[in-house]
C-alpha cells in the first residue's frame, strides 16, 4: 500500500469515525440531560417547552411546544394510517358504483399504492426529523438550566433572532433551500428508489389499480443476459453504447476544442477575432434549435442526402454496399451510420463551448514556463504535450470528470436528433422500447412516457447512478487526487 | 539565417503553411457555419416545410416571421404564449433559484458548522443521481395538488433543488480575502451585513452569472417541461416544447419555415445573455483556478 492510499484510508476512517463519535455524542448529551436534568428539565421530554418556561424563554417555550403539538396530532391524522399500509402498499381496489339516490358514480374509499407509498416516506423522514429534534431539545433545555445555575446571561427571543443574523446564519441562509432540496430531490429520490422494489408499470397504475412489493424481480429481469430476456439484452446494449458515447462525447470535444483554440490563437493566425466569431455563431442559436434543425438537415429525404444523391456519392456509397438502399443515406435512421453521425453533431455542438473555455485558459498559462521551455530548446510539440497539456488538465481535471458524468445524462443531443427519427429494427430491443442510439437516461424516459413502466424505468435510474458513482470515485482517487494542487502555483 | 531575418522576409515554405492554415481554418467554418446559414435561409423562404431540393430556397419572403409573431387562433403556432410563459418562468426561476444559490455558497464557503461537510457530500451524492429520475416521482406529486400543466408546477420544478448547484458560486466566494471580513467583524458588522454589504457587491461577477443561467434554464430545457407539461394544449407550453412539436412528423412540412423563424427569434436575446455570462464564467473558473 502505497504512501498516499495509507493517508487516504486514515482520513476515510476518521471521517466514519467522525459520524459515529457525532451520533454517539448526541445520545449522551440527551442521556446526560435525562440524568443531571432537575424536575423541569425532565419535564421537557414530555412537554417540549416546559424546561424553557422555567427559565423565562417564553417564546422559545411556546415555539417548541406548538412543534410538538403539531407533530404529535400528525401521528393518528398521517403518520399512522400510511405507516399501517406501507407492508402490503393498500389492498382497498378502486371501485365505482352507481348512487340511485343522488343520480351519480360513486367512489369507494380507495387505496391510492403511490400515494401511500410518499406518504409513507414522508411520514418516516418526519419521524427520523422529530426524534433528533426532541434529542437536541432535551440537550437544549440541559444547557439553559446549566447556565441558570451559574447565574449566565439566558438569551431573551430577542437575543435568538439576532443570533440567526450572525452567529447562527447559516441556519437562516440554509433552511429554505435544503427544505427545497429535501422536499423535492431526496423524498421523490427515495420514493422513486423504493418503486424499483414493486410492480409499478403499466397494468398497476394508480388510482384504478393497486402495485405491491415484489423485491428483486425487476433486478432479475434487467440482469438476466440470455437471449429471450428483451430487458436484460437491451440493458448490455444500452449500457454499452451510453459508456462509449460518454468517453467519446468527452473526449472528442475536449481534445479538438483545446486543438482548435490552439490553432486559432497561434501567432501565425490572421484575424483571429474573425475566427472565433465564426464558431461562436453557431452558440447563438439554442441547443435544441440547431439539433432539430440538424436532425431535418440529414433527413433521409433532407437536403443533403439531394445533394450527395446529385454529386453522385449515394450511388457510390451502395456499390462499395455502405449502404442499404441507394435512394438516400441512412445518416440517422441506420445503427452504424447514426451512432458516428451523433458523436460527430455533438462534436459541432461542442466544441465552440469548449474553445471559449480552453482559450481563456490557453491565456492563463504562466508564459515564463513557456518562454523557459523554447530557450531550453523544446519544440512546438514537447510545449504543447509537457506544459500546455498538463495544465490544462490541472484545471480542467475535475470539470472532465463531471462532463463525462453529464454526458452520460445527456438528454438532449440523443433524444431530440433521434426521437421519432430512429426507429429500431431489433425486436428485442423494440420489446424493451430501446433502441440502438439510446442513453440509458434516455431509455428511461422513453419507458415512463410510452409504456408508463416506472418499475424498470427507476431500476435503470438506480443504475445510472451506480455506472457515475463508479466513475467519479475511480476518476477522483486515480487521476485527480494527488499532491497536484501547488505543481503551478 | 537569424531569427530576426527569418521573422521580416518569409520564406516561400512559410506563405503555403500561412495559406493551408487560413483554408483550413475557413473549411472549418464553414462547416460550423453552413446549418447555421439554412436555418436562416429557411426563415425567410417561400416553403412551408424543409426545402428539399435546393439548398438556396427559389424566392424570399418574411410571412414565415409575420405567422410567428402574429399566428392568431392556430392550434399549433402560439409562439407570443410560449414566449410569455417562458419568459414569467424564467423571470421567477431567476429570482429563487440565484436567491438559493448565493446563499448556500456564502453558507459553505464562509462559515463553519459542524453540518457542512456532511452537507457537502450529501449534495454530491445527490447529483450523480440522474435529476429525471426524482422529477417522475415530482410530477406525480405536483399532479396531487393539481400544478402539473401550470407555470407554477414548472417554477417549482427548476428552482425547489436549485440549492444544490452552488458549486461555482462558492468557489467564487472561495477567492474572496479572509481579511476583509474580517475588518468588518471587528467593527462590529454581523454575519449578515457582512453577506449583504461587503461580499455580494464584490461577488458582482458570479452573480451576474449565476442569474443569467438561472434565467435561461427554461429557455434551453426540453426533459423537464416535456414531463410537466403533457396536456398537448400548445397555449401551456414553453419555447422548447412549442417548437419540438412544430417539427414532429405530423406538422413538419408545414411549420418547418415558422420553426426555423422562432428559432431565429429566441436565439437574439438568448445569444446576447449567453455571450455576458460566458465571459464570466470563463472569469470565474479561470480566475479561480490561478488563484488556487
Amino acid at each position: 500500500m502505497s504512501m498516499i492510499q495509507q493517508t487516504k484510508a486514515r482520513g476515510r476512517a476518521s471521517g466514519l469515525s467522525r459520524a459515529f463519535s457525532f451520533i454517539g455524542e448526541f445520545f449522551a448529551g440527551t442521556a446526560e440531560a435525562f440524568r443531571k436534568g432537575d424536575l423541569w428539565t425532565r419535564l421537557s421530554a414530555l412537554i417540549s417547552g416546559a424546561g424553557f418556561f422555567a427559565r423565562g424563554q417564553i417564546v422559545r417555550g411556546v415555539i417548541k411546544t406548538l412543534l410538538e403539538a403539531l407533530v404529535i396530532y400528525l401521528i393518528p391524522a398521517f403518520m399512522a394510517p400510511n405507516l399501517s399500509r406501507f407492508g402490503t402498499l393498500g389492498t382497498v381496489v378502486a371501485q365505482k358504483t352507481f348512487d340511485p339516490v343522488t343520480r351519480k358514480n360513486v367512489w369507494n374509499n380507495y387505496d391510492n399504492s403511490f400515494l401511500i407509498l410518499l406518504y409513507s416516506v414522508m411520514s418516516l423522514a418526519l419521524i427520523i426529523v422529530a426524534v433528533a429534534l426532541w434529542m437536541k431539545n432535551m440537550r437544549a433545555a440541559y444547557e439553559v438550566q446549566r447556565l441558570k445555575e451559574s447565574g449566565k446571561h439566558i438569551n431573551s427571543f430577542r437575543n435568538d433572532v439576532s443570533d440567526l443574523l450572525n452567529r447562527r446564519f447559516h441556519i437562516t441562509l440554509l433552511s429554505l433551500p435544503t427544505l427545497g432540496v429535501v422536499l423535492f430531490i431526496i423524498i421523490p429520490l427515495i420514493v422513486m428508489i423504493l418503486i424499483a422494489f414493486t410492480n409499478y408499470d403499466h397494468d398497476h397504475l394508480p388510482p384504478n389499480a393497486l402495485f405491491t412489493w415484489v423485491g428483486f424481480n425487476n433486478f432479475k429481469s434487467l440482469f438476466n443476459m440470455t437471449a429471450e430476456s428483451s430487458f436484460g439484452y437491451s440493458f448490455a446494449h444500452v449500457l454499452g453504447w451510453t459508456l462509449t458515447w460518454a468517453v467519446l462525447a468527452t473526449f472528442t470535444c475536449f481534445i479538438l476544442g483545446i486543438l482548435m483554440a490552439m490553432f486559432i490563437n497561434n501567432r501565425n493566425t490572421l484575424g483571429k477575432r474573425f475566427w472565433r466569431t465564426c464558431f461562436m455563431v453557431t452558440m447563438a442559436v439554442p441547443q435544441f434549435v440547431s439539433l432539430l434543425l440538424v436532425r431535418n438537415f440529414f433527413a433521409n429525404q433532407g437536403i443533403v442526402n439531394t445533394i450527395c444523391k446529385n454529386v453522385g456519392l449515394t450511388d457510390w456509397l451502395y456499390g462499395i454496399g455502405a449502404i442499404p438502399t441507394a435512394n438516400y443515406i441512412p445518416f440517422l435512421t441506420n445503427p452504424a451510420w447514426a451512432r458516428p453521425m451523433i458523436i460527430l453533431i455533438n462534436i459541432w455542438v461542442g466544441i465552440p463551448y469548449q474553445m471559449l473555455i480552453a482559450t481563456g485558459i490557453l491565456m492563463n498559462i504562466p508564459a515564463d514556463l513557456t518562454e523557459a521551455a523554447r530557450i531550453d530548446g523544446a519544440n512546438a510539440w514537447q510545449s504543447f504535450w509537457h506544459i500546455t497539456m498538463p495544465y490544462i488538465l490541472f484545471v480542467m481535471g475535475p470539470s472532465l470528470v463531471n462532463s463525462v458524468v453529464a454526458n452520460i445524462n445527456n438528454f438532449n443531443v440523443i433524444y431530440l436528433l433521434s426521437h421519432d427519427v430512429y426507429v429500431t429494427q431489433n425486436q428485442l430491443m423494440a420489446n424493451a422500447n430501446a433502441s440502438e442510439v439510446d442513453l440509458l437516461i434516455t431509455w428511461l424516459f422513453g419507458l415512463t412516457q410510452d409504456r408508463q413502466n416506472y418499475k424498470m424505468a427507476s431500476v435503470i435510474g438506480i443504475l445510472v447512478f451506480v455506472v457515475c458513482a463508479i466513475i467519479t470515485l475511480f476518476a477522483f482517487n486515480r487521476m485527480i487526487k494527488g499532491d497536484k494542487e501547488e505543481s503551478f502555483q | 539565417m537569424t531569427h530576426a531575418e527569418h521573422v521580416n522576409k518569409p520564406s516561400r515554405k512559410k506563405i503555403v503553411r500561412m495559406t493551408i492554415r487560413h483554408v483550413v481554418l475557413a473549411l472549418l467554418a464553414a462547416f460550423w457555419l453552413i446549418p447555421i446559414l439554412w436555418l436562416l435561409l429557411n426563415a425567410f423562404s417561400v416553403d412551408k416545410g424543409p426545402n428539399l431540393s435546393h439548398f438556396f430556397p427559389q424566392a424570399f419572403t418574411l410571412d414565415h416571421f409575420r405567422n410567428i409573431l402574429l399566428p392568431g387562433g392556430d392550434s399549433v403556432n402560439q409562439f407570443p404564449r410560449w414566449f410569455l410563459n417562458t419568459l414569467i418562468v424564467g423571470c421567477f426561476n431567476c429570482v429563487i433559484s440565484s436567491a438559493f444559490v448565493l446563499m448556500v455558497a456564502y453558507a459553505m464557503s464562509c462559515m463553519r458548522f459542524r453540518a457542512r461537510k456532511p452537507m457537502m457530500n450529501v449534495a454530491i451524492i445527490l447529483n450523480l443521481f440522474p435529476g429525471f429520475l426524482s422529477m417522475i416521482a415530482v410530477y406525480f406529486i405536483l399532479k396531487e395538488f393539481g400544478l402539473t400543466n401550470s407555470l407554477t408546477g414548472l417554477v417549482i420544478v427548476y428552482s425547489a433543488g436549485s440549492g444544490m448547484g452552488y458549486l461555482i458560486a462558492k468557489g467564487f466566494f472561495d477567492t474572496i480575502s479572509k481579511s476583509l471580513r474580517e475588518a468588518a467583524w471587528i467593527e462590529g458588522a454581523n454575519e449578515f451585513t457582512v453577506f449583504w454589504k461587503i461580499i455580494l457587491p464584490l461577488a458582482k461577477p458570479i452573480i451576474v452569472y449565476t442569474v443569467i443561467n438561472a434565467f435561461l434554464a427554461p429557455w434551453m430545457d426540453f426533459v423537464m417541461a416535456s414531463l410537466m407539461l403533457n396536456s398537448g394544449v400548445s397555449s401551456g407550453k414553453t419555447v422548447a416544447l412549442g417548437l419540438f412539436a412544430m417539427v414532429d412528423k405530423v406538422n413538419r412540412n408545414n411549420y418547418f419555415g415558422e420553426f426555423c423563424a422562432g428559432g431565429v427569434i429566441v436565439s437574439i436575446p438568448i445569444s446576447i445573455l449567453f455571450v455576458i455570462m460566458q465571459k464570466f464564467y470563463v472569469e470565474g473558473i479561470t480566475g479561480g483556478s490561478v488563484k488556487g
